[in-house]
């Protein structure tokens, strides 16, 4: 249950068919869900997809939401997650046998430690994350979701989203040695 | 808050205590300002984490998807629809005027002059939009 939706009134908007309302919360929610895709995928194509059929959803879904169930961004995340789920388990069906593709992650030593270089090792040991673990990261880092919204996103409890992210960054850590402080 | 705890929940929730649940912050500032070096040594070390994860690039979605995006949307197709139905008369009343107007015109004037008319007469009826009736018909 909510007390406010910050998107409540964006919404009401919609569903009234005010087009500026559909734009500004474009404009708003668009970033942070292609964003989402794009961290749980790795691959920018397929994160525009998602993020188009997200869209979908929310343009059936809008008229009909009531608010103080759970924020509408919550909602959208876990819509995303879901389309992202079923995008990583296709995959996982294509590649049977074969392990997927890994990018070279070992520093080189003639390449150094450049962002870029930094970058494709940083979407690699995302990539190798159990799933579960890579959403809490994603949701808690990158989307920067509180642990509370994060753990509904996820539908855990607060306590095992904990376990989940600390279980991931200590991974990504390990991953990531030469890059960060011990 | 415990320094185990404090170092917990620095690997947990990273090395800005902001970005930590509002309920612990207040304990964390104690436990910090009680262990200066073994916090500051314990959020640096997530920090530094912090820091290579911000690293992974992310493509900006594009212009393309943002306009695929509004197309679909139902409100903007309807509003469209809308004033393309709302707007559609007005043209064929439009282009009657102008017709009606060319007609006077070609009715006072010579044979050169009328010429002229017709060509603006013809493109008035070119300019009929009947498109939108057809496709909401």
């Amino acid at each position: 249950m909510v007390t406010s939706d910050p998107d409540e009134e964006l919404l009401v908007r919609i569903a009234d068919g005010d087009p500026a309302a559909v734009r500004a919360f474009v404009a708003r929610k668009l970033p942070r869900i292609h964003g989402l895709a794009q961290r749980m995928l790795g691959d920018a194509a397929e994160a525009e997809d998602v993020a188009q059929e997200t869209f979908l959803r929310v343009w059936r879904q809008a008229p009909k939401w009531r608010p103080g169930q759970a924020k509408f961004d919550t909602w959208m995340h876990r819509v995303a997650l879901n389309l992202c789920y079923d995008r990583l388990r296709r995959r996982r069906e294509i590649v049977t046998d074969e392990p997927p593709e890994q990018a070279d992650e070992g520093p080189a030593p003639d390449r150094g430690l450049e962002a870029q270089d930094t970058g494709r090792r940083v979407g690699s040991a995302l990539a190798k994350l159990p799933d579960r673990q890579r959403e809490a990261v994603v949701l808690c880092h990158y989307q920067e979701l509180g642990n509370i919204e994060a753990a509904a996103v996820m539908g855990v409890t607060v306590e095992a989203l904990e376990s989940l992210l600390s279980r991931g960054r200590r991974t990504l850590r390990i991953a990531l040695a030469d890059l960060v402080e011990r | 808050m415990t320094k185990e705890e404090f170092q917990a929940l620095a690997e947990t929730y990273g090395g800005e205590v902001a970005r930590w649940p509002t309920g612990l912050r207040d304990d964390a500032a104690l436990l910090a300002a009680a262990e200066p070096a073994f916090a500051q040594a314990a959020l640096a070390r997530e920090s530094s984490l912090d820091a290579a994860l911000d690293a992974l690039p992310r493509t900006r979605a594009s212009t393309a998807l943002y306009d695929r995006v509004l197309a679909d949307a139902p409100v903007v197709r309807r509003r469209g629809r809308f004033w393309r139905l709302w707007l559609a008369p007005a043209g064929v009343g439009a282009a009657l005027a102008s017709i009606a107007a060319a007609g006077m015109i070609i009715g006072v004037q010579l044979g050169e002059q009328s010429a002229v008319s017709a060509d603006a007469s013809a493109q008035s009826v070119a300019d009929l939009d009947v498109s939108a009736i057809a496709e909401e018909g």
